[in-house]
């Protein structure tokens, strides 16, 4: 296959490749992921961190705030802690309380702030917030870790490190809503501001917030039960804590339903790709840092755990890769011309999709000063593009059909496979779901998610329309068509933003959904626990907000060197 | 209480699914009720009405019979999604035919962000007139308005034409970061709404989400 887009930065690898849900699925952070970007920037414009209220007492009850301040504003996590009885701990969306709750506040906030928040927050979808706030999320323990940790501390002993590692983190997020919901600020109130330009950077900000107060809070808890003997965590140990996430099918939807955005996120990595194949040779720190980093990520896939049998095989394979990956250094070196470009080619030769998509990411950790400008082009305006242009003509539009849905027009959309799933939103939660055409009566509730089909139905319509014909004129017969229109439309100008599989069909696993875009969060450990649900641990090894000043902000993604984790 | 700009998109999208329109129209009709409640206009309060009178009713007679000078609707009322999207979609040849006439149409206030759409898009000032109401798009968007023209159940001889001034008299309009839905409004929309949600099954309850039912490990 010929890649279709040359730039610059030399050929991108084309669409058809990229765009596969295995492949998707395959996904890795990387130095353009949104917690990476967020910690270079704090880092480089010099963040301050405060905590004016921590008011929490013995039995785990009470509110904190946790500010960050910046060249030009200051924002909050504003966090209730709650005690919770285990029968009401679930981490589905469907839950109703939680062990702590949460608000990114725009600023800092007043008494009144707080306590306006107090009455809304631990309500989570059932509360409302307002434009003063970023995000609204929720966390619970680790009940297995958690209980340890405290124990531990509160008799004066270190948790142990092999069951700190087994789990990774001591409380989990599930949602963390953001732009507008429930309330909260659209992000187009902040997208012009340049700390939020970048995707999810309120998100990620509050997540990272969320792991410093989890810490805190264990550490108190330790203390209000034995402040005789509790000690605090060592800080290299402390390091090795995460903040955690459970992910369902509310996030799935996303890839979909902001195409041009996701073109953005997906252009920028194969841009980065790109440059690192076009590089004539490979300088001696490159080479260095680039088996430095490998050594670190095979620790990383060693200490990856998962029980899904789906991704136990890739792990399987992913470090079978990296062995090869490192076999073919010692053999090959990275010498000559085009190294990186020869390395490239014979992954894709010789790597499953695990090991060619964690080398994309290993490439670009050496060359920060090549790549890492790619982040400001991650962020896309999705009202531009998004009026169809009624005067295209129908030749050109089936021109775009054929190219783009090339896959789905060769599939036969009457087997029952090929439509065996459904997408909807549940009545109960109003959360995306996945569920059976056939067995339960969901086809009149079927969100547009699958454009595939929909591509080859617009396809089939488009035969009674001559070339010369206008879309508009299509448009006004077949208002149907007019959800593909726009999506063939924006397709056309970005090519990335489109899936090309089907993701309605029986085989389909929304996990790989999941992944490509925990991968761009910069996710960690993906833990599957089904076909549609997915455990991730983010920020593991990252610095606090008390370290970032003097240490490292963008070195923590892969463990560090010497630490005997593995 | 004040809604973000999300909710009131999000909420005027499914009600206009629930209510009967295409998902393509009804992301159209999300976009339209969200530019006018950003402009302090009663977007919510159009569409909840328009919805109430045209459910069900099918898009052959709702929509242009015919897109020459003079635009009419077989069934006798033009929907302005349906009308409003046209305009849009056909923003060049508006520009360079310089204007159209529209007869009857229902809650016209809808149209106003497709108008505003074809004048960007097309790249000439367009302006809107009914009863009550004169709307200008051309750096800015203005507006003169009674009442009774802005809330209009129905209005024809809609004129939709190449002007370069504003009318006199007119307001700027701009475009801030919240939007209202007044409780009526949303009790309708919020029903339209519902009926794109899937009831709940114990199978779906299990297996739609995918998740286990406990956390306490």
């Amino acid at each position: 296959m010929q890649p279709k887009e040359t730039t610059r930065d030399g050929p991108l690898r084309p669409p058809e490749t990229v765009m596969r849900l295995s492949r998707l699925g395959a996904f890795h952070q990387s130095r353009l992921s949104f917690m990476r970007v967020l910690l270079r920037r704090l880092k480089a414009e010099a963040w301050r961190f405060d905590r004016p209220v921590f008011d929490i007492d013995a039995r785990g009850v009470g509110r904190a705030v946790y500010c960050a301040h910046g060249p030009r504003r200051s924002y909050s996590l504003v966090a209730f802690a709650h005690d919770l009885p285990p029968e009401e701990r679930s981490d589905r969306v469907i839950a109703t309380a939680w062990d702590a709750t949460f608000a990114l506040f725009d600023g800092v906030p007043g008494t009144d702030d707080l306590d306006r928040l107090a009455r809304n927050v631990p309500l989570q979808e059932a509360g409302r917030v307002s434009e003063r706030e970023l995000s609204l999320s929720r966390a619970n323990r680790s009940v297995r870790l958690w209980d340890h940790v405290v124990d531990s501390l509160a008799v004066g002993h270190q948790p142990d490190a092999d069951r700190v590692d087994a789990v990774g983190y001591l409380m989990r997020t599930t949602a963390v809503y953001g732009s507008g919901k429930f309330g909260a600020a659209d992000r187009e109130a902040v997208a012009d501001r340049p700390e939020c330009r970048p995707p999810f950077q309120v998100e990620m900000l509050s997540v990272w917030l969320t792991r410093a107060f989890v810490m805190d809070l264990a550490e108190h808890m330790a203390r209000m039960r034995a402040p005789a003997t509790a000690v605090p965590l060592d800080p290299a140990l402390r390091r090795r804590f995460g903040i955690g996430n459970s992910t369902g099918l509310g996030m799935a939807p996303f890839l979909m339903t902001h195409p041009a955005l996701i073109h953005n996120w997906i252009a920028a990595r194969e841009t980065a790709l790109a440059r690192m194949r076009a590089l004539p040779r490979a300088g001696a720190e490159s080479v260095a840092a680039f088996h430095g980093i490998l050594a670190r990520a095979r620790r990383h896939a060693a200490d990856w755990r998962s029980d899904h049998p789906v991704q136990v095989k890739k792990l399987v394979a992913l470090r079978a890769d990296l062995d090869r990956l490192a076999a073919y250094l010692e053999a090959e070196g990275l010498t000559g011309d085009h190294p990186w470009d020869r390395l490239w080619r014979w992954a894709e030769g010789a790597l499953s999709f695990e090991g060619q998509e964690q080398l994309v990411s290993l490439m670009l950790e050496p060359h920060g000063a090549l790549v890492d400008d790619l982040a400001d082009t991650m962020a896309a305006d999705e009202a531009r593009g998004w009026r169809i242009d009624g005067a295209m003509t129908v030749g050109t539009l089936r021109g775009i059909i054929e190219d783009v849905y090339a896959w789905a027009l060769g599939v036969d959309w009457a087997a029952p496979e090929a439509q065996a799933r459904v997408w909807y939103v549940s009545e109960e939660k109003l959360e995306p779901r996945l569920g059976e055409r056939e067995a339960e009566g969901l086809e009149p509730y079927e969100q547009p998610l699958c454009p595939g089909r929909d591509a080859a139905r617009l396809h089939a319509d488009l035969a009674a329309f001559s070339d010369s014909d206008t879309t508009a004129a299509v448009l006004l017969r077949h208002p149907e068509h007019r959800h593909l229109v726009r999506r063939a439309q924006i397709a056309a100008g970005c090519p990335y933003s489109e899936i090309r599989d089907n993701t309605i069909a029986a085989g389909v696993l929304p996990i790989d959904l999941l992944r490509a875009k925990l991968s761009f969060f910069g996710a960690c450990h993906f833990d599957p626990r089904s076909d549609r649900w997915v455990r991730i641990n983010m920020f593991q090894h990252a610095p606090f907000p008390h370290e970032l000043a003097d240490g490292a902000a963008d070195d923590w993604t892969y463990p560090p060197p010497g630490d005997g984790a593995a | 209480m004040s809604h973000s700009l999300y909710e009131v998109e999000a909420l005027a999208r499914r009600a206009a699914r629930g209510a009967g329109l295409s998902w393509g129209l009804a992301e159209e009709a999300g976009r339209s009720t969200r530019w006018l409640a950003a402009a302090g206009l009663p977007g919510p309060e159009a569409l909840a009405d328009w919805l109430s009178r045209s459910e069900g009713l099918p898009h052959d007679l709702l929509c242009p019979a015919d897109v020459g000078a003079t635009w009419t609707a077989r069934g006798g009322t033009l929907c302005p999604l349906i009308a409003g999207a046209a305009l849009s979609d056909m923003a060049a040849e508006l520009a360079a035919r310089g204007g159209v006439t529209l007869g009857p149409t229902g809650a016209p206030l809808l149209m106003l962000p497709f108008v505003a759409a074809a004048a960007r898009a097309g790249g000439a000032a367009l302006a809107v007139e009914w009863a009550g109401l004169s709307a200008h798009f051309g750096e800015r968007v203005s507006l003169r308005a009674t009442d009774a023209g802005l809330h209009a159940a129905q209005a024809t001889g809609i004129r939709v034409a190449r002007r370069v001034h504003p009318p006199g008299g007119a307001c700027a309009v701009r475009p801030g970061s919240r939007g209202h839905i007044p409780p009526r409004a949303a009790e309708t929309l919020d029903a339209f709404a519902h009926r794109t949600y899937a009831p709940a099954t114990p199978e779906s309850r299990l297996g739609g989400a995918g998740a286990g039912l406990t956390d306490n490990d």
